[in-house]
């Protein structure tokens, strides 16, 4: 009788282990960040009071959250491109850091192509969580999603990227893959999924604006975990039936989920975001190791030679005319777009460098904002506008004073703003004002920044961006990377040469 | 692609930001003043977010 007693309970436990979880109640936890750029350290944002971040402290507040229910940690892309951190071992130390926290999935972001597909398929072998993305062909290793057993649940993750990946990256970068609509992926993947999958989640590197869109058009998806817009989401927001979170930006905040099942519909949801500063709970020893590790190797990298010159390199007197320093950037601005000319803002350079070795600090310090290269078809008017305002300050120095490649013109500073620029020779011909001609800068300038207007007026005459065959294609903007900066093309031309000695060539003449 | 800063409509390219759009919109300076960008729906965005078109930050 004992033994048929024994028997009988433990078929009823088995049978109740065994059943299938929409019959029963379960509780799961999301722990989400997204837009790490490898903001490893804590930091201090503009304008911001403190310090905050830290992923050792981030890492600690996982490790408390984890303890106190059945979790999933999430990254919602750009993980391994952004702050030198990063970017100077081409993401090695992100995909260390988050080994080391037991991460459960990411998804793919579009900064995760700028060091290249060779560099990023490195990347995903050394992750020991899954790289997703849905709506991504011709990448190897990556998967559309993943099914994690949690607590009895079956949830799926499925990974979207946004599908502008292509405009936002070298075109090198994304060379034979092929980027659709996140919508119509995920559409693909919930058939897929059916009945296989008690919870879906979309990890979504769409931003903020289409997570909203693709709940709205996608039904069956229970959570959209989102990134790309940087979006400080304080409480979840529900479209129909899905619960939508994003987690800001550089491990400033910790994204915390919870989620409360019945018959395999949510039941009940609680989001919020947790800050993210030093001092704000205990660390996790191993993370901060990693973070301290990979700090100083940034250290030692930023202090290592990486060229020399034979002449001191003047970064003083760019506001008020032409310097070797502002002619060399200039020249390797132009080299690095094939455009006819290259103009930059005296301001983009902060100071000079001495005769002799050259550290890959000083580069830093020389071009220490984050800035790109673009090129734009522009008319010779609109280049000669750009000209005039770059010496409009004159006699002061200002910021927006140009220092260029590929050109040569006489300032008359004793002529009014607006009529100062005389005699401009492109490749040592006339300007012709309706002729087309490609024109190299940066970011800064083509958004508008010191007032510049000509980049932004060229541009608006060429709107219409489309892509062929994963390339941006438009009338006027012939050149677009946001993924590489300035200062890191200028470290790679010193380290070609085994020295420079530029010379200013009489490209912007003072007459009268 | 259009975007719009406090209703006014600026352009940028792709892969530009936020902080690109309140540069065109000539509005950068004022977070230095402690105002930050929000999206349409009262979020604050990062200054490296993404855009999309027809995005609407306001300054506050």
């Amino acid at each position: 009788m004992n033994r048929l007693r024994l028997f009988f309970w433990c078929l009823l436990l088995i049978l109740w282990l065994a059943a299938p979880v929409q019959a029963g109640e379960a509780a799961l936890r999301l722990l989400h960040i997204n837009d790490f750029h490898g903001f490893a350290e804590p930091y201090q944002p503009l304008a911001a009071p403190e310090l905050l971040g830290g992923m050792a402290a981030l890492a600690g507040t996982v490790d408390r959250l984890r303890a106190e229910r059945p979790t999933l940690l999430l990254a919602a892309g750009d993980m391994i491109q952004g702050n030198n951190w990063a970017n100077l071992f081409q993401g090695k130390s992100s995909i260390e850091l988050m080994n080391a926290m037991g991460f459960d999935a990411m998804v793919l972001g579009n900064h995760e192509f700028d060091f290249g597909q060779q560099v990023l398929t490195e990347r995903i072998k050394e992750a020991r969580f899954p790289v997703l993305g849905a709506n991504v062909r011709g990448l190897g290793l990556i998967k559309p999603y993943v099914i994690k057993k949690v607590n009895g649940l079956r949830v799926a993750i499925i990974g979207v990227v946004t599908a502008d990946t292509p405009t936002h990256t070298s075109p090198k970068n994304v060379a034979g893959l092929k980027f659709s609509p996140p919508a119509e992926a995920v559409a693909n993947c919930l058939k897929e999924l059916k009945g296989k999958a008690d919870l879906v989640v979309v990890l979504s590197h769409i931003g903020y604006q289409e997570d909203r869109a693709l709940a709205a058009q996608v039904p069956g998806i229970d959570v959209i975990v989102g990134g790309h817009s940087h979006t400080k989401v304080t409480t979840p927001e529900r479209i129909n039936q899905t619960v939508i979170v994003q987690a800001w930006e550089h491990g400033k905040v910790l994204g915390v989920l919870d989620l409360d099942l019945k018959d395999g519909k949510i039941v009940k949801y609680s989001g919020r975001l947790v800050e993210i500063k030093p001092g704000s709970g205990p660390v996790d020893a191993k993370v901060l190791e990693i973070v301290a590790r990979y700090s100083q190797q940034v250290n030692a990298l930023l202090d290592r030679p990486v060229g020399k010159t034979e002449v001191d390199l003047n970064g003083e007197q760019v506001r008020l005319r032409e310097t070797n320093l502002g002619d060399l950037v200039a020249d390797i601005m132009r080299r690095a777009t094939g455009a006819d000319v290259a103009l930059l803002n005296g301001g983009t350079i902060r100071t000079s460098i001495r005769r002799g070795e050259i550290k890959a600090k000083d580069i830093y310090t020389v071009l220490p904002f984050d800035n790109y290269l673009v090129a734009i078809r522009m008319t010779g008017r609109q280049l000669k506008q750009a000209l005039e305002h770059g010496v409009s300050g004159l006699p002061e120095g200002s910021g927006r004073f140009p220092q260029v490649s590929g050109l040569s013109f006489n300032c008359s500073r004793g002529a009014p703003p607006g009529s100062r620029v005389r005699e401009v020779l492109v490749g040592g011909q006339p300007l012709q004002p309706g002729k087309v001609y490609v024109v190299a800068t940066h970011d800064f300038l083509a958004a508008g920044g010191d007032g510049y207007r000509s980049f932004g007026e060229a541009l608006k005459a060429g709107t219409g961006f489309r892509l062929l065959g994963g390339a941006l294609t438009s009338k006027n903007l012939v050149y677009n990377n946001p993924g590489v900066w300035l200062r890191d093309l200028v470290i790679d031309y010193l380290k070609s040469r085994p020295a420079i000695s530029p010379a200013t060539e009489g490209r912007i003449k003072e007459v009268g | 692609m259009k975007v719009y800063v406090n209703r006014q409509p600026v352009e940028v390219l792709p892969g530009m930001t936020v902080r690109h759009a309140l540069l065109a919109a000539n509005l950068l300076d004022s977070l230095a003043e402690g105002k930050k960008p929000y999206d349409e729906w009262g979020h604050e965005v990062g200054l490296d977010g993404a855009l999309t078109p027809e995005m609407k930050i306001h300054l506050k």
